[in-house]
């Protein structure tokens, strides 16, 4: 059997290869997507040494489970799952400790996005793509977990609503109901976001 | 308009709801004025998020953020070479073994008693306390000192072999040749 040739090798190669315990392959693939983990960790956490640890324990877990991937989706796609998981654990493990505030609860159930009057909001304008970027950060920052993460699963990881109430450990209408919020708390902190910078 | 609506038409814009609601949320869409506000704000934001995520690269060195990887895969990795060496005995074959090595002696010295209780039958002359084992089981203690040693120490020789199975030590008396929990069952 041909040696393989690791750094120029495919994913798939890469994965069968750490399949049958090497691992000089799978430190490869840590190298390859080490920066996409971190990158979900981090949008998840806020916080660099959360999402560092985070992102670590995620490519250990990926290692233990290793046989367990059956290559029906992308290896990135399953490892960012395993990061996903993860960051979900810490999350609530976290939030049980805090005492909910009373702001927390009425962001639960829709804060004072409920009662905002529906403002126009056209994001191309005037705005670049990297200010825009930039500004979309800063907002998802101020969201809260349960906000930003129902978001982030829909949005960039393009879960369907049955598949995020199976990760976040809540119901369908849950969903709905925190990625509406979420929607238009967004809207409205790049509403003042805007206007800020014109000031 | 009710929040139940409101759901409805994100519902509708993220193609997660039925073809025949889906034809009522159109017609209200169209017919009512806040319904179409709700859904052009929603539209908004989804245009805005499909600009994707502002990146973000690690810093740490690729040897330094693998190395932490590394050794903690190492430290939570199984032993894989127990199979070939036998080394310590797993907790839970140590547990098992902590019971059985007590019940199998009982049972070995019960086995003896009945053994030699047939040999008195046909032997009734020759007393219990003098009795000898022959020098090919490699015991030449008298059967009664044997007996109290072993009722002592809660282990037997039998029992230990029985239990190791194919397990092969050269001489089962050098405590040496013993795992730790054979040596000490209170391990």
């Amino acid at each position: 059997m041909p040696k393989l040739d690791i750094p120029n090798a495919k994913d798939d190669e890469l994965v069968r290869a750490a399949q049958k315990g090497k691992m000089e392959p799978y430190e490869e693939l840590v190298h390859r997507h080490r920066d996409k983990i971190y990158a979900r960790a981090f949008s998840m956490m806020r916080n660099e040494d959360e999402a560092l640890d985070l992102s670590q324990e995620a490519w250990v877990k990926g290692w233990q489970r290793l046989k367990q991937f059956k290559h029906n989706a992308s290896f990135t796609t399953w490892m960012t799952r395993i990061c996903i998981n993860l960051c979900l654990d810490y999350l609530r493990k976290k939030k049980r400790r805090q005492t909910d505030s009373l702001e927390q609860m009425e962001e639960e159930a829709g804060g004072v996005e409920r009662r905002m009057p529906i403002e126009e909001y056209n994001p191309t304008e005037t705005v670049e793509r990297e200010e825009l970027r930039e500004q979309i950060d800063v907002a998802l920052a101020k969201l809260s977990y349960e906000h930003r993460t129902v978001l982030i699963l829909h949005e960039f990881q393009t879960l369907e609503y049955k598949e995020i109430a199976k990760a976040m450990h809540c119901s369908i209408g849950t969903v709905m109901s925190r990625l509406f919020y979420a929607r238009r708390r967004l809207a409205n902190l790049l509403i003042r976001l805007k206007k800020e910078r014109r000031i | 308009m009710k929040q139940e609506d409101r759901l409805n038409i994100q519902a509708w814009l993220d193609g997660e709801i039925s073809p025949q609601k889906a034809a009522q949320i159109t017609d209200l869409v169209e017919a009512n004025p806040a319904a179409q506000a709700v859904a052009e704000e929603l539209k908004a934001v989804e245009c805005v998020l499909k600009i994707g995520e502002k990146p973000v690269l690690l810093d740490e060195t690729r040897d330094f953020y693998w190395g932490q990887i590394e050794r903690q895969i190492n430290a939570e990795e199984p032993i894989p070479a127990a199979a070939e060496h036998p080394g310590p005995i797993p907790e839970s074959t140590g547990s098992l073994m902590r019971w059985l090595i007590p019940v199998g002696s009982l049972a070995a010295i019960s086995a003896l008693m009945i053994n030699f209780g047939n040999v008195n039958l046909a032997d009734p002359v020759q007393p219990i306390d003098e009795e000898v084992i022959p020098s090919t089981s490699g015991l030449t203690q008298p059967v009664a000192v044997m007996e109290e040693e072993n009722a002592e120490a809660g282990v037997g020789v039998f029992s230990f072999e029985g239990i190791q199975g194919s397990r092969n030590f050269h001489d089962p008396e050098d405590s040496s040749a013993l795992p730790e929990s054979i040596e000490n069952p209170e391990r």
